[in-house]
């Protein structure tokens, strides 16, 4: 019940910074802000702004924290993405997204910042009851590399419509290589949005808050 | 004079009201709300729409134009290409979005 409050607590504390979408671009002319706690891991938040339906600019902070050997990296960076493909059917959507970026890292093992390069790629299908995404996302420095790949499935139980909350029943799985985690972790979590607004908020199998926010506008 | 006044106002407006028209879309790819607020957001900075619809339900975006106001099939394309989305056809009619929006909440039996 407490972890369930604190879920709930974080997703409101996280709208008046906005929100973020499940995708890094989210229409022409359109702003998205999102910010994640990841089960004590990881934690990010990002802006993007895309002058284009199919590209977007932007940056954002990304902290990694070992719960293997205490080791962290704090990540600020520069970043584009850009729509690879889309396929725009009668009752589905499935996009291919492709980034890169440049940035500056701080590593709790180094007294000195260094630059940090990001690329990644997203692949994700959804219609009105089933959503799916695979994400990989790399950071490499110098004298490190930590990589986070996320999958999502999710399952809605009724076919939302646009004036209507979506409520959606999703399962993650992540890895983050590099020592910041062994294994992957595996997170339940419920996933509301309408109108601009998107929380999401549950825990992982061992019990740690996992939650994101996002707003397009 | 009164009364023929009042026919001239009325038979303008009738003209103005026909001027109006609304434009039905069928749209792919409208499964989730969230990413489809761009195509509202884009159609109400039209200075030529009235109001807009949108239900995922029936893959339907529909426009009312204002008063003698017409939006090109190639520009409503181009709107809807650059909210992320394809257009799978163009139609246009006399029911009002109003009455499509209450037909959407509760469809007629």
């Amino acid at each position: 019940m407490k972890r369930l409050i604190q879920c709930i607590a974080f997703a409101a504390l996280s709208l008046p910074f906005g929100v973020v979408a499940a995708k890094p671009i989210a229409f022409a002319h359109g702003t998205t802000v999102m910010a994640e706690y990841g089960a004590g891991t990881m934690e990010e938040l990002q802006v993007f702004y895309a002058p284009r339906y199919f590209y977007s600019v932007g940056g954002g902070h990304l902290a990694l924290d070992s719960d293997i050997d205490g080791r962290s990296r704090d990540i600020t960076y520069a970043r584009f993405n850009y729509l690879v493909k889309r396929w725009n059917r009668e009752d589905s959507q499935a996009n291919i997204f492709a980034w890169g970026g440049i940035g500056r890292a701080r590593l709790s093992e180094s007294a000195d910042d260094e630059t940090a390069w990001n690329a990644g790629v997203q692949m994700d299908y959804e219609t009105r009851r089933v959503y799916s995404s695979l994400k990989t996302d790399l950071y490499e420095g110098s004298s490190f590399s930590n990589r986070v790949d996320t999958l999502q499935l999710g399952f809605a139980p009724y076919e939302h419509d646009y004036d209507s909350i979506a409520t959606w029943l999703v399962v993650q799985g992540r890895r983050i290589t590099g020592g910041i985690h062994d294994g992957t972790e595996v997170a339940f979590m419920l996933r509301l949005f309408k109108g601009p607004v998107w929380v999401e908020a549950g825990a992982t199998t061992d019990g740690k808050l996992q939650a994101m926010a996002m707003f397009n506008f | 004079m009164y009364k023929s006044a009042i026919w001239t106002c009325a038979l303008l407006l009738a003209a103005t009201a026909a001027d109006a028209g609304t434009i039905e879309m069928k749209v792919n790819g409208l499964v989730c709300a969230f990413c489809a607020q761009g195509i509202e957001k884009a159609f109400r900075k039209n200075p030529a729409v009235a109001d807009v619809v949108v239900s995922l339900e029936n893959k339907l975006v529909a426009v009312q134009t204002k008063d003698g106001a017409d939006i090109s099939d190639q520009e409503l394309q181009a709107t809807l290409t650059n909210a992320g989305y394809d257009t799978k056809s163009i139609e246009r009619t006399d029911t009002p979005v109003a009455t499509i929006r209450e037909n959407l909440k509760s469809p007629p039996k």
